[in-house]
């Protein structure tokens, strides 16, 4: 799973140079595009959850048919579970944000 | 990026599979316990071995553990008289296998004992993984 927690917001990355978290900076410069940074790191956030969920899903098909370990099918398995239990989190997350928004008083 | 706790999940997951290999090598070895060779004075079954060493994986930077050689024991066989086995040799002696079941039994107990800890490990990571992403969720 790449989940990575600063790209979730680049300007944490960028403006905490010295930190140990600077180290985990998304290398791709966020000043290319910054209108649509968010939506495409969301987008990338999504698609590598849904690559550790089929990962997990494969491994434990192979699992079943007894082709690979159980350690590994557990393994997998878990990395799903993390990776889905993350996404759910920060969707909940976002959600909240646009009903924050939605019951500004215009 | 590497995530240490996946790191750390991989590390004890290879741990899982070395210590079960090394339960396999252990119940082949007490399963053949008594099996001899066929023709006159041959040998019997030779004692496995297992032995492991440590690989640093690319993907989560960890030192992972895997198994590095089943090998088989060189210790001399004991010998029973049985005159009318097809193994027997011209004296009527056969050739037992150099399996001791001592050995064996400690051996199994600590394939246990580490497969144990090696889950302990998953379920603390798991549990201080939990511990992080439910940070997002109060509010």
């Amino acid at each position: 799973m790449s989940l990575n927690i600063a790209m979730l917001s680049p300007d944490i990355g960028r403006a905490a140079g010295s930190s140990p978290l600077s180290g985990l900076a998304p290398t791709a410069a966020p000043q290319a595009a910054p209108e649509n940074d968010f939506a495409r790191t969301m987008a990338s956030m999504a698609s590598d959850a849904l690559n550790t969920l089929k990962t997990g899903e494969t491994t434990a098909m192979a699992g079943m048919q007894g082709k690979a370990p159980l350690q590994q099918v557990v393994q997998a398995v878990m990395q799903a579970d993390q990776a889905l239990r993350t996404v759910v989190a920060v969707r909940d997350k976002v959600v909240g944000a646009y009903q924050e928004i939605s019951r500004m008083q215009m | 990026m590497n995530d240490p706790l996946i790191a750390a999940t991989s590390a004890a997951a290879n741990g899982l599979f070395a210590q079960s290999t090394r339960m396999r090598v252990v119940s082949e070895n007490i399963a053949n316990a008594d099996s001899t060779g066929k023709t006159a004075g041959a040998d019997p079954y030779q004692r496995k071995t297992v032995s492991f060493e440590s690989v640093s994986d690319e993907v989560s930077g960890a030192d992972l553990v895997q198994v590095q050689d089943i090998s088989r024991d060189e210790a001399p066989f004991r010998t029973e008289y049985m005159p009318g086995h097809p193994a027997a040799d011209a004296k009527g002696y056969v050739k037992m296998p150099n399996v001791d079941m001592l050995t064996e039994l400690s051996d199994m107990r600590e394939a246990s004992r580490s497969y144990t800890a090696n889950t302990q490990v998953i379920k603390q990571v798991r549990e201080i993984a939990s511990m992080t992403i439910d940070l997002l969720r109060t509010s």
